[in-house]
């Protein structure tokens, strides 16, 4: 995963939205990281979930309407 | 062509290398400076760039550092202005290390430890300045097995020369000996004397 040219991250309102948003991609076996929010997106201590551009659609069906997104951000590694 | 000039500075404290090293290229153009420690390495090289020379460092089989400065014509440009660092990198000649004594960053809640940990040692991995060991026990351990979802970053440090201590005592306490993932099984005899031997020791 580290090896990819460029990552997306989910962002969200608060630590306990990533904690379950975390819980419902573990229990369907989909592949993320829990990391700190990027320093070139928010100066805030809080943290994201990174995952593999190829596995979007999964992960945001997997989400819906369970989870509230802020937003999902493409980065370059 | 000049006598070398011997500095022997072996055993003195910062910044008498830098000092003694100084005074002697002022007055001859060779000068061979003999340091018994990387901090008086790196500053008798800093000294001679600053000033000019051509610098040459060998290291010995006993340990020490010679530093050949030669001036170049007409060198010696600044005869005041040079800092040695003493501070950090004296009292760091030690290892950097990290002990990660908790698969949990900081006490009161749980999950949130948890996460914590994880961000740490993810983080970790960005960063320039990487630990040369890390040292794993208690519940720490239960970071360095199959599964854990801090394998990938954990294995990436050990891939750039981050050597990790996993406490064996307690890999058989948790009855996880056989799922270590990274790292190798330590005693606490290596754990001690690392700790010991630390430049720096740090605990998330």
């Amino acid at each position: 995963m580290n090896a990819q040219t460029s990552y997306n991250v989910i962002l969200f309102k608060s630590v306990s939205y990533a904690l379950k948003a975390e819980n419902i991609l573990k229990s369907e076996g989909l592949p993320y990281k829990l990391i700190p929010v990027p320093k070139q997106i928010s100066s805030d201590c809080g943290i994201c979930l990174r995952f593999d551009p190829t596995f979007q659609n999964k992960i945001k069906a997997a989400l819906a309407n369970k989870v509230e997104i802020e937003e999902i951000r493409t980065l370059a590694n | 062509m000049s006598e070398i000039k011997i500095v022997n500075a072996k055993g003195l404290a910062c910044p008498q290398p830098v000092v003694l090293a100084k005074l002697a290229i002022e007055t001859n153009e060779k000068v061979k400076v003999i340091v018994d420690n990387d901090t008086a390495l790196e500053n008798v090289k800093r000294l001679g760039k600053k000033l000019g020379c051509d610098v040459k460092a060998e290291k010995k089989n006993d340990g020490t550092f010679e530093i050949d400065l030669t001036r170049k014509a007409g060198a010696i440009k600044s005869k005041e202005d040079f800092v040695p660092s003493c501070s950090t990198q004296a009292v760091s000649s030690g290892p950097f290390v990290i002990v990660i004594s908790e698969d949990k960053m900081g006490r009161g809640n749980d999950e949130l430890g948890s996460v914590l940990i994880r961000a740490f040692l993810n983080t970790l991995c960005l960063q320039n300045e990487k630990p040369d060991v890390m040292i794993f026990y208690n519940t720490g351990v239960k970071l360095t097995i199959q599964g854990s979802e801090v394998l990938d970053d954990l294995k990436g440090l050990e891939s750039v020369g981050v050597k990790m201590l996993v406490c064996g005592t307690c890999l058989n306490y948790f009855d996880i000996k056989d799922k270590l993932g990274v790292g190798i099984v330590s005693n606490m005899y290596d754990i001690l004397e690392t700790m010991s031997k630390a430049g720096r020791l740090l605990t998330p």
